[in-house]
């Protein structure tokens, strides 16, 4: 499972690299605004015939315009973003964008130019980790960081490589860099050679794979994840394809001319890409603060007691994903739980969703399942639901243990009714059937007695006949009352009547009830029925009349009756609806029930 | 007589088996459960078959479907049902649709030899048999506004003979008096009750039945 786990009070950068990392972007802006006017300049005179720039007036304004939104987009997602180092990243990139127009500078220091070289070829491995990254701080996968390393890795060993073995005059198709490498430690023309058309191999290669890794992310992710994914992806194809273009088109023309209009296309695609990029980073950017400030807003606006579900409700709503879901972790149960307290299994990640682990003082608070899109969920929103997320698990909690009390107390009614039942056939197959054999031993002994004339023993025979029947007329009601038998076969219409066919007051029913109901409500409304008849017939009742109805998905049963006010609590009736999650509702001479039966 | 009896418990099915038997009647097969019993009843074509309410599997009301099976699918067929429910609303629907040659007792009678051989007779001839406790039960029901407030002493008495199933004649034996007066205490009765009379006795006992439960 793909779980991120991150402490609310810690961001991942410390504090002294934290406040040079801010003077430092601080300085960006004016120094991307330099090279970019720099560059302008060169590409105007002295470069004319060595930068693109210096062709036509739509590369020059596409040079700058990439560069400085890369600049600009970084700057954006540093100073907003709490996840990683993404903004930085692109903030470098847009910078070192400008490198190959100071290459061309024909005229310029070659302590200058040697630098442009040895930076130029960062730009490719820069984009590449922050494309994978997206929209993270870092790739977010095994496999991915590893590609990302690699790229990275490679084009600092070639840079390396050449920067101090390459003699750019020996270099027979060298053309923007015709110049003095200051750098150089020895000439090798031929390692030079074999550095270059590898990391050209490579670079078609790595292309090829970024290109690959969007467009299946993209496929991959659906809904909310793939509209966020989609304003990266798709540039980053295109730049990906471009790249690997450039690659192909110079090893079918080993110079570079920017005159020529094929490198000139793909100059201005790959450009257009990367502004196209730098737009979807910089709206990424704007769209996590304002989901943070919607977080916050809602979750401040719970107020102190929010209903059950607020917070999920609310982070759904702000990050416009109405799949994601809140589970909170009871530690005493050791097990998941929704808000209204339902035990929930633990959420896995899926594709196209995340679980991230949200943890308080090191101790598990909740998980949330997640759109992709919002990797960074922890970082971002953390601090934000914080509260409202403590209090929402507390709560939980409590809901799961009432949950957990309510389904007992209904197991110990259950086992009660069971009980009653089991009683109830038990009288009928062995108590009755028993008196019933002695009733007709009697008869016969009472038989026998008529013939012999004993008139003694014929009349205690009778009377004993007598007192039998009672006993079986007394028996059959003791089981009537311990469980009437048509209330299991017939339901509690039925039974209700039967009720009030031998209630001691007049029992008005309404005709309303002829559906089932599960037994245990069934019984609990039977029951309810019989005491509170009991009751009113204590209380000197003339009447009493009951209604039952069924309505959104309640059993509501009502008994009113004329007789005195009741002082009795009708705890009995109380436990039993409870225990079902109904309200019992007491009235001077009016009970009221509501169970919950779906 | 020819009977098939069907009762799960043995120990009070044999006792039932032997006093018939002692009594003249005919017993030609016994059943434990409302499948057999369906069974020997076609293959004996008995004149009642006396039946337990209570059989397997559930021991509630199996006793009271099979009979209304017997009923719908052998009109000249008898049924005594044998209770240990006094259940105004099993005995309706037990007459409801087929209300001749059917009888609704009490367990407690089952050996009560006089009272079962009575009722055997008569549902044999075709009438209507409804326990005594159960038509007590319904005359005793309480009600704020009595129905039966109108009814003189005896005409009470003669609706309860009437909702136990008894014909006219039966009544007019059972209380010492001819039998035009007794239907005329019926009229009486009937129209006071305002309930249709009808020229079939077996459906006046379903009308008295359902009115005195409504």
């Amino acid at each position: 499972m793909d779980t991120r786990a991150g402490g609310c009070h810690n961001h991942g950068v410390p504090r002294v690299f934290s406040s040079w990392a801010r003077l430092a972007r601080l300085a960006a802006a004016p120094i991307g605004l330099a090279v970019a006017v720099g560059a302008l300049l060169i590409a105007a005179g002295p470069g004319m015939f060595t930068t693109y720039a210096g062709r036509s007036g739509l590369a020059a304004g596409l040079t700058v315009a990439a560069g400085l939104a890369l600049v600009l987009a970084g700057l954006l997602a540093s100073l907003t973003s709490r996840s990683g180092p993404a903004g930085d990243l692109a903030v470098i990139a847009g910078i070192v964008w400008f490198a190959p127009v100071w290459v061309g500078w024909q005229v310029g220091p070659p302590l200058v130019r040697s630098l442009g070289m040895l930076v130029a070829g960062l730009v490719f491995p820069l984009l590449f980790y922050l494309v994978l990254a997206f929209p993270g701080g870092r790739p977010p996968s095994a496999v991915t960081r590893a590609l990302a390393w690699a790229v990275c890795l490679e084009a600092a060993l070639v840079a390396v490589g050449l920067a101090l073995f390459r003699d750019p005059y020996l270099d027979p198709s060298c053309w923007a860099d015709c110049t003095d490498n200051v750098f150089l430690v020895r000439s090798l023309p031929a390692l030079a050679r074999a550095v270059t058309a590898t990391d050209r191999w490579f670079t078609v290669a790595a292309a090829m794979t970024l290109l690959a890794v969007c467009a299946w992310r993209l496929l991959a992710s659906r809904g909310r994840a793939r509209a966020v994914l989609m304003p990266i992806a798709l540039p980053a194809i295109v730049f990906a394809a471009a790249a690997g273009a450039h690659v192909i088109a110079l090893s079918q023309m080993p110079l570079e001319d920017p005159g020529n209009p094929a490198f000139q296309l793909i100059f201005d695609v790959q450009n257009a890409a990367v502004i196209l990029l730098a737009a979807g980073l910089a709206a990424y950017a704007v769209m996590t603060v304002a989901h943070r400030r919607g977080v916050a807003r809602i979750v401040a606006g719970l107020g102190e007691a929010p209903a059950p579900g607020s917070v999920e409700s609310a982070l759904a709503r702000a990050l416009g994903d109405p799949e994601l879901r809140v589970a909170y972790w009871l530690p005493d149960a050791r097990r998941y739980a929704d808000a209204q307290g339902r035990p929930v299994a633990e959420p896995a990640a899926a594709p196209g969703r995340l679980v991230t682990v949200l943890m308080q003082q090191h101790r598990r608070v909740a998980v949330v399942s997640h759109a992709a899109a919002f990797p960074e969920l922890e970082r971002e929103f953390g601090a934000a639901i914080r509260l409202g997320l403590e209090n929402e698990r507390l709560q939980a909690e409590i809901l799961f243990q009432l949950g957990e009390v309510r389904a007992s107390r209904a197991r110990i009614v259950q086992a009660g009714d069971a009980e009653r039942r089991r009683l109830e056939r038990n009288l009928h197959d062995g108590a009755q059937q028993r008196m019933l054999a002695l009733s007709y031993d009697i008869r016969l002994a009472h038989a026998s007695a008529e013939t012999e004339s004993d008139d003694q023993a014929r009349l205690l025979l009778e009377q004993a006949l007598a007192d039998l029947q009672a006993g079986l007329g007394e028996l059959r009601e003791l089981a009537h009352g311990i469980y009437p038998a048509i209330l299991t076969e017939a339901g509690l219409g039925p039974a209700l009547a039967t009720l009030a066919d031998s209630a001691s007051i007049p029992v008005e029913l309404d005709d309303a009830v002829q559906e089932r109901y599960p037994e245990l409500i069934e019984t609990a409304a039977y029951f309810l029925v019989t005491e509170a008849i009991e009751d009113a017939a204590g209380r000197g009742a003339g009447y009493a009349a009951v209604a039952v109805s069924h309505q959104d998905g309640r059993l509501t049963v009502t008994i009113e009756d004329d007789g005195q006010d009741r002082s009795a609590s009708m705890t009995g009736i109380a436990d039993r609806v409870g225990a079902l999650g109904g309200i019992l509702t007491v009235e001077p001479t009016r009970l009221g029930v509501q169970i919950p039966c779906g | 007589m020819r009977v098939v009896v069907a009762e799960d418990i043995m120990l009070t099915r044999e006792g039932i088996v032997r006093m018939l038997q002692d009594a003249g009647i005919d017993v030609v097969a016994q059943a434990e459960d409302a499948e057999a019993l369906l069974r020997e009843v076609r293959r004996t074509q008995p004149d009642v078959a006396v039946v337990d309410i209570r059989m397997p599997p559930t021991h509630t009301d199996e006793g009271l479907v099979a009979a209304q099976t017997i009923r719908a699918d052998h009109p000249e067929i008898g049924v005594l049902v044998l209770s240990q429910y006094v259940e105004p609303g099993y005995a309706i629907r037990l007459i409801q649709d087929h209300p001749e040659r059917v009888g609704y007792l009490l367990k407690e009678r089952v050996f009560d030899i006089a009272t079962v051989v009575d009722a055997l007779r008569r549902i044999a001839d075709g009438e209507t048999v409804i326990d005594p406790t159960i038509v007590a039960r319904l005359l005793g029901r309480r009600r704020r506004v009595d129905p039966l407030a109108g009814l003189t002493d005896r005409e009470r008495e003669v609706l309860g003979l009437v909702a136990e199933g008894m014909s006219n004649r039966a009544i007019a034996a059972r209380l010492f008096v001819t039998e035009r007066t007794v239907e005329a205490h019926v009229t009486q009765i009937l129209l006071k009750l305002g309930l249709a009379e009808s020229p079939d006795q077996h459906r006046r006992v379903l009308a008295v039945l359902t009115f005195l439960r409504a």
